[in-house]
């Protein structure tokens, strides 16, 4: 396949937090908003003023400092980030939204938090006097009485603060508008991505991975033009003659912003078709419908919580329809099978994981590959080797199948 | 000659003296090499053997049959229920070598009010395995009996006090997994590894909370009874908390209500959603028992509650200002997390607390320092070692630190008013979101470091930092503890732990870690250096 | 001597001989012993060989329960 024109762009903009976009945006006089959950609406974030940078820590192998604070039994991804932060790379942010929604991250956000308390000192990471963090509670539940929470946590810790601290219109209006703009990136990012659906997909997951990873982290408005001229170019991209891979498989798992891991997968013939993981685009480019009737911070709400598929969810029957999820995934994708990783010490996906490799072999029949990873993946040699033997299994598959 | 006939009469009377200047115990001397059985048992002087032989030992075998004959509906049942669990048959039946462990060295009103909670936690265990086995479909055949009828299984860290409303109605809380595991650690911590090793079989990661992993791999190994229709669960303590409850609800594949505790506590918004999230959580038991909510089974009980946590306060009290507090510190964190977690279904909690004040009065009144050779007043942070919770005992013994509180004490610290029903479910809101590991833990880590606050509270001069290795939440603090320690000049030390995972780090690894602060920080001698170093690696 | 005061002396010798043989086990603490080399090898034994449910190939219902 012919290379995507602005591919190396993008691959550029994603080598450190603070890229080419970010900074004009700063020089344009708004305001970045770090966030690192799905949980914080980033639409919210991306209010005329400001813009949402979901927080990365590219290349960063050796945390040392953030491991004497964090330990080194948190998660890595966790660790960058802290690490990141405290060699200066997030002082371009004004804003850190946070969240308690894992605890090696809200740990890692409670560092950048000024307590302004005798019990312990601040830290002042962010050296920028504008910088405030502050949390909003997340419920662990899709019902109602959550919605309700959710919207009152939202107005009270995301909108007011961004009003107060930078004069943020945080009017319905405000919102609609917002709202309809990223539904135009979520928009051009399925539209990009439903390639990845043809018999012969005109796009890698690693390419789309890259795309993906650049509509969370650069502002909205200066990243899509470019989007919109990769969607148009991928109308008339032709895929190789012959198809460059063995099988498909559904990426899913628990945080990963790191495209080589992506690129690695499919070095081994894999071609990742589907991408539910955290900073995937399965949820967060699902659009947001604003319904009659409902404020749009409400259904704002409401979408968040509807469309996650966090294993962090604790309601009986949503525990085991995400499962079926996945399953559904890999028909839609026409996946051959599906790769589980979770992060180092995620909590959450560690169990997860588990149960997802026995049920979706068991109860849908799926190939399953089952891994643990870190966040930057330095031991590439044993994952390769797993990986290929996944590949290879799946092709045993569908040859005793008579495929 | 005639001296040396004088201190053996004296040591036969009084017990050897603790220190080694006073020709002292040697209490390490006692123990066999690695089983950590008693080559014989500690001559603590005539009474005080006699009162333990008597009064701990003797009677707490006996009530343990009584309980037994008063709890269980039919005593078959119990030895059914001994045959087919291994938390029950392995753990608890050498139950009477907790309290050795836990009582060693003590004498006198540190003796006998450190018992009191002991027996207090022995008569609960008993009641909630007779709970256990008399609703156990397994044990009757696959019989669905009236006590399953009326039983109500939740997460063990779901506050008993959440269930009160149907208690007059006949219906018991049962904390799943509180018997099986939690206390099982204490008692025994062979058990618990069969568990953790079960979990892990089916390809979980050996790095996430070890408690978790113990609590879904008792379902793993298919240890849990068959003994309610339904269950709720919670999100205390973990995000592994969160993930074992949807391993466990494959297994247990019952109705399964979440009850989430939220994590910003101290926002008023954050309260509003829990009460209402309680209500559901009533609601659905209402649903699934067909019993309505009960507000007076309530208040009853909540008053008892109440009375037990101003008991508390109390004995505090006594604790932070003077030094005539009798409890030893495994005994105070035990009976405190054990009876506010499990709440008022019995008599046993008010009953132990009375006897412990009367005994603690004495002490006051009478200016008896049951601790007479404390160096350092210690206060324990963050969550204890489980296979360990004696080291407190050890370390009095040792080196002369008394435990004087612990953090998971200071959680549940409130009353909860009944004047009317939305005080009640404001507080009762407050309560569950302030439950163990988490009060401290999560909701901003300004609270974490609420230790200065406490330390200064109970007079404490040392804090004993426990170190659980696989816990996020308390290792994502470890460099500003660090900091902090050393900006305010405070003596601490790290114990390492894998809460109930002896294997991770030993007994004998913590005991050396504390030995190393006392002599090379502190500049200590032992008071008993017997106990320094001794290999019980094969203890329960 | 009186019967009474038999009785009583007998009770008085068997009250003694279990007292003392109680504190034998107490203080050498042969029920710990007991316990330990013989009551909880014999019951590891017999929970390590039970036969047990495979709980993996329990059935798991994506639609079994309604939202609660």
């Amino acid at each position: 396949m012919r290379d995507l024109k602005h591919l190396i762009y993008f691959e550029n903009l994603l080598q450190e937090a603070n890229n080419d976009l970010v900074k004009q945006a700063k020089a344009e006089g708004k305001r970045a908003i770090g966030y690192t959950c799905y949980f914080m609406p980033e639409v919210l974030l991306d209010l005329p003023g400001c813009f949402s940078v979901r927080l990365r820590a590219p290349r960063c192998t050796s945390p040392d400092i953030a491991t004497y604070y964090l330990s080194g039994r948190v998660c890595h991804y966790a660790r960058s980030l802290m690490e990141r932060a405290l060699e200066g790379g997030y002082n371009f942010l004004d804003a850190q939204m946070a969240t308690e929604t894992c605890t090696a991250t809200a740990r890692f956000q409670e560092h950048l938090q000024q307590k302004h308390l005798d019990s312990v000192d601040d830290m002042r990471i962010i050296d920028n006097d504008d910088f405030f963090c502050e949390f909003s509670d997340i419920p662990f539940k899709n019902n109602d009485i959550s919605y309700e929470h959710f919207e009152t946590q939202l107005r009270a810790h995301v909108l007011e603060p961004l009003h107060e601290h930078f004069g943020i219109d945080t009017s319905d209006e405000a919102i609609r508008a917002t709202v309809e703009k990223h539904n135009e990136i979520c928009r051009l990012i399925n539209e990009i991505g439903d390639y990845r659906k043809l018999d012969n997909p005109t796009i890698t997951g690693y390419e789309f991975h890259v795309i993906q990873l650049v509509s969370l982290v650069c502002p909205k408005d200066l990243i899509l033009p470019y989007l919109r001229e990769t969607a148009e170019e991928m109308k008339t991209r032709e895929p190789d003659d012959k198809k460059n891979f063995r099988c498909k498989v559904v990426l899913a798992g628990s945080e990963n912003d790191d495209p080589d891991f992506t690129k690695l997968i499919e070095s081994c013939g894999a071609l990742v078709v589907c991408d539910r993981f955290c900073y995937g685009a399965v949820e967060s480019r699902v659009p947001i419908v604003l319904e009659e009737g409902k404020s749009p911070l409400r259904c704002i709400a409401e979408h968040y919580l509807k469309t996650s598929n966090c294993p962090r969810f604790m309601p009986q029957d949503e525990m085991r329809a995400r499962k079926k999820r996945i399953a559904d995934l890999a028909k839609e994708y026409h996946a051959d099978g599906v790769i589980l990783a979770s992060n180092k010490f995620c909590e959450y996906w560690s169990y997860e994981r588990v149960i997802d490799t026995f049920i979706l072999k068991r109860d849908f029949g799926l190939p399953v590959c089952s891994i643990e990873k870190e966040y930057i993946n330095s031991a590439s040699g044993q994952l390769r080797t797993r990986f290929q033997a996944f590949v290879e299994s799946v092709e045993i598959k569908h040859i005793q199948e008579g495929k | 000659m005639a001296k040396n006939i004088k201190k053996a009469l004296k040591d036969f009377w009084y017990g050897k003296p603790h220190t080694a200047e006073e020709g002292g115990r040697r209490l390490g001397e006692l123990y066999e090499d690695k089983t950590g059985l008693l080559k014989h048992r500690e001559w603590r002087g005539v009474k005080d053997t006699f009162y333990y032989m008597y009064m701990i030992w003797g009677y707490n075998y006996v009530h343990m049959i009584t309980d037994i004959l008063k709890y269980s509906n039919n005593p078959i049942d119990f030895v059914k229920g001994t045959w087919r669990y291994r938390w029950m048959g392995q753990t608890y039946l050498p139950v009477i070598h907790w309290f050795e462990r836990g009582l060693q060295g003590m004498r006198g009103e540190a003796l006998a009010a450190s018992a009191w909670h002991y027996r207090a936690m022995v008569s609960a265990s008993i009641q909630q395995i007779c709970n256990f086995f008399n609703a156990d479909t397994r044990l009757h055949g696959g019989k669905e009996n009236q006590a399953y009828k009326t039983s109500i299984y939740a997460n063990e860290t779901t506050c008993g006090t959440m269930f009160y409303p149907w208690m007059d109605a006949g219906y018991r809380y049962i904390p799943m997994e509180m018997i099986p595991y939690f206390v099982t650690c204490h008692v025994n911590s062979h058990t618990v590894l069969n568990y953790i090793d079960a979990v892990q079989s089916i390809g979980l990661p050996g790095d996430p909370c070890p408690m978790c992993q113990a609590e879904a791999g008792i379902f793993v190994l298919d240890d849990v009874p068959d003994s309610a229709p339904f269950t709720i669960t919670c999100n205390e303590a973990c995000d592994a908390s969160v993930s074992t409850s949807t391993l466990q609800d494959w297994f247990f594949d019952k109705p399964l209500f979440s009850l989430p505790m939220p994590m910003q506590f101290d926002d008023p918004l954050v309260k509003k959603y829990c009460m209402k999230e309680i209500e559901e959580c009533w609601k659905f038991i209402e649903k699934q028992t067909g019993v309505p909510f009960n507000w007076d089974s309530m208040v009853k009980r909540l008053e008892r509650q109440n009375k037990l946590q101003r008991d508390e306060w109390e004995k505090w009290e006594v604790a932070g200002k003077t030094d005539y507090y009798p409890i030893n510190g495994v005994a105070q964190a035990l009976f405190r997390i054990f009876s506010t977690q499990y709440g008022i279904q019995g008599d046993f909690w008010e009953e132990a607390s009375e006897k412990v004040k009367k005994i603690m009065y004495k002490c006051v009144e009478k200016k008896i320092n049951p601790f007479p050779k404390t160096r350092h007043r210690v206060i324990a942070w963050s969550c204890a070692p489980l296979y360990f919770s004696n080291w407190c005992t050890w370390a009095y013994n040792c080196w002369g630190l008394n435990c004087i509180i612990n953090m998971d004490s200071l959680m549940f610290n409130m009353e909860i008013r009944t004047d009317s029903y939305e005080n009640m479910l404001e507080d009762l809101a407050q309560y569950h979101m302030w439950a163990p590991m988490r009060r401290m833990a999560v909701g901003g880590m300004h609270h974490i470091f609420e230790l200065w606050e406490y330390m200064e509270k109970f007079n404490c001069d040392m804090v004993a930092m426990y170190d659980q290795l696989q816990c996020k939440g308390m290792q994502g603090v470890h460099g500003l503890f660090e900091d902090e320690f050393r900006k305010r000049n405070i003596k601490a030390f790290w114990m390492p732990h894998a809460l109930p995972d002896c294997r991770t780090v030993s007994r004998a690894e913590i005991r050396r870690q504390i030995n190393d602060y006392m002599t090379t920080v502190m500049h200590e001698e032992p008071l008993d250096p017997s106990l320094l170093d001794f290999d019980d690696s094969m203890t329960w | 001597m009186c019967k009474i005061g038999k009785f009583f002396l007998k009770f008085l010798g068997i009250f003694f001989a279990a007292n003392a043989l109680l504190f034998v086990v107490f203080f050498f603490d042969l029920d710990g012993k007991l316990m330990f080399n013989v009551v909880e090898p014999f019951l590891k034994k017999h929970y390590d060989n039970m036969p047990r449910r495979d709980r993996l190939q329990e059935p798991y219902d994506m639609d079994k329960f309604p939202k609660y």
